[in-house]
């Protein structure tokens, strides 16, 4: 049989209390070492503090339309900060979504494009003069304070990252703190990119995602700007063509989208896209035989194609619309 | 499951009764945007459509329910793009939404927790 003492006694609850300790600090922290490919600066100059970025301090709940108002300000939009809360605030919510900070940048006619993950896409995108919103989760994940501000500035020497956050103009926190309370967001970054403007770190598929959304909401002379920088930084790439050329279309220069879908068809003479896109614009030219040659010739290459029935639509629409009248 | 048939029937039932209407048409349908060229995933068109009217319209009364001002509801969901509609439709509320609020339940787990340490609650026993 076996006896114990008093220091035993207290040994064990020494060690409880600290292993305690340690479970709690877990919990609150969820603390793990970044990988270096988020926590990298990047090839950026540093230290980077774009100094000139707008402020405007929040009201409660309204970090969205405050940092929102700073990233458009910052890039050229005319607007007030009432506007911005009126496009994106959710009163019932006390925030605003991700996805109508996206859409307000849009309605401003800007293209907004999430940044890859990771703090050089935060540096590069600094370098190049355009300060980043980032959503931030200032909490824990179980007790979350989800929380969006604008990175203005950063400093691989101090290791900190400078912010426009809440009511703070000029908010100073250490990185490793920052990428914590930025990862619970997935590393949500983003900026607004006037039409024309190329991000730093040209990302094909982000690029022309974004531009696409512009197209879709019906901004069409920003979006011919955007697939005209696109094309200087990806020549002759078939998608930004295409996006090119619906702008030319939706803004009524049939002539120049007719040239560009051609353009597209000498490269590849079975996109039925643009084939399609071609007979839309013959016929809104009043050019409807022209318009079902072409569509004759899709329909001849569509055997088993998704596209089929949006020819046949288009082919439709071809014989309603009578000759010599555009639409 | 079901649920999901009746949505499709539902859906094809308005598509064909917009067909009809000629507002697919109407809205430019035979043009072939870039975004539909980009997805990976290719899907009858005029379903997508019409999935994307229907969304626009549930997501436009959710706004409205969360306290956004009728009138500024056209321009919010008016440049939402068609994936971005589909994926908020019926779910506003799971969507997280910045905006330094804390969220109550967490400052009552928390108490909870340390509640539970120091052996006061016994709530997170298995039962």
């Amino acid at each position: 049989m076996k006896t114990f003492d008093t220091s035993q006694l207290v040994g064990w609850s020494r060690r409880a209390a600290q292993a305690s300790a340690l479970f709690i600090f877990w919990i609150l922290t969820g603390c793990v070492a970044m990988p270096p490919s988020v926590s990298n600066y990047g090839p950026a100059p540093s230290p980077l503090e774009l100094v000139d970025t707008p402020f405007y301090s929040q009201q409660q709940f309204q970090c969205g339309p405050a940092a929102l108002m700073t990233l458009l300000t910052a890039s050229g939009v005319e607007t007030t900060l009432d506007d911005v809360a009126a496009q994106v605030f959710l009163p019932a919510r006390q925030g605003s979504l991700q996805t109508e900070i996206l859409a307000a940048s849009r309605a401003a006619e800007r293209v907004p494009y999430v940044l890859a993950p990771g703090l050089a896409s935060i540096t590069a995108e600094l370098a190049a003069g355009r300060p980043v919103l980032v959503l931030q989760n200032l909490g824990v994940s179980w007790a979350p304070r989800w929380h969006y501000a604008v990175v203005v500035g950063a400093d691989a020497d101090s290791d900190q990252i400078t912010l426009r956050s809440g009511t703070d103009e000029r908010r100073v926190m250490r990185t490793p703190v920052f990428l914590r309370t930025w990862e619970r967001s997935d590393f949500w970054a983003m900026t607004t990119l006037r039409p024309g403007e190329l991000p730093a770190d040209p990302d094909r598929s982000r690029y022309i995602e974004a531009v696409a959304g512009l197209e879709q909401t019906g901004h069409h002379l920003a979006a011919r700007g955007a697939w005209l920088a696109g094309l200087s930084q990806w020549p002759d790439d078939a998608a930004l063509l295409f996006g090119l050329a619906n702008a030319q279309y939706a803004l009524g220069n049939f002539s120049e989208a007719e040239a560009l879908y051609l353009a597209m068809l000498r490269k590849d003479d079975a996109s039925l896209i643009a084939r399609n896109n071609l007979a839309m614009t013959l016929v809104a030219q009043g050019r409807n035989s022209e318009a079902l040659a072409q569509i004759d010739t899709a329909l001849n290459q569509a055997d088993g194609s998704p596209l089929l029935e949006e020819l046949l639509d288009t082919q439709t629409i071809i014989l309603r619309t009578p000759k010599g009248i555009s639409n | 499951m079901h649920s999901k048939m009746l949505r499709n029937f539902v859906v094809r039932l308005v598509s064909l009764s917009l067909l009809s209407l000629g507002l697919a048409q109407a809205s430019g349908a035979a043009m072939i945007g870039t975004q539909q060229v980009i997805q990976s995933e290719s899907r009858d068109a005029r379903i997508t459509r019409v999935e994307t009217f229907l969304a626009r319209q549930d997501v436009a009364s959710q706004l409205v329910k969360f306290g956004v001002d009728p009138l500024a509801v056209q321009s919010r969901v008016g440049n939402m793009t068609d994936a971005e509609l589909l994926a908020m439709e019926g779910g506003l509320d799971k969507h997280l939404a910045g905006g330094d609020a804390i969220a109550v339940i967490g400052i009552v787990f928390l108490v909870l927790i340390i509640l539970e340490l120091m052996g006061v609650t016994d709530i997170f026993k298995a039962t």
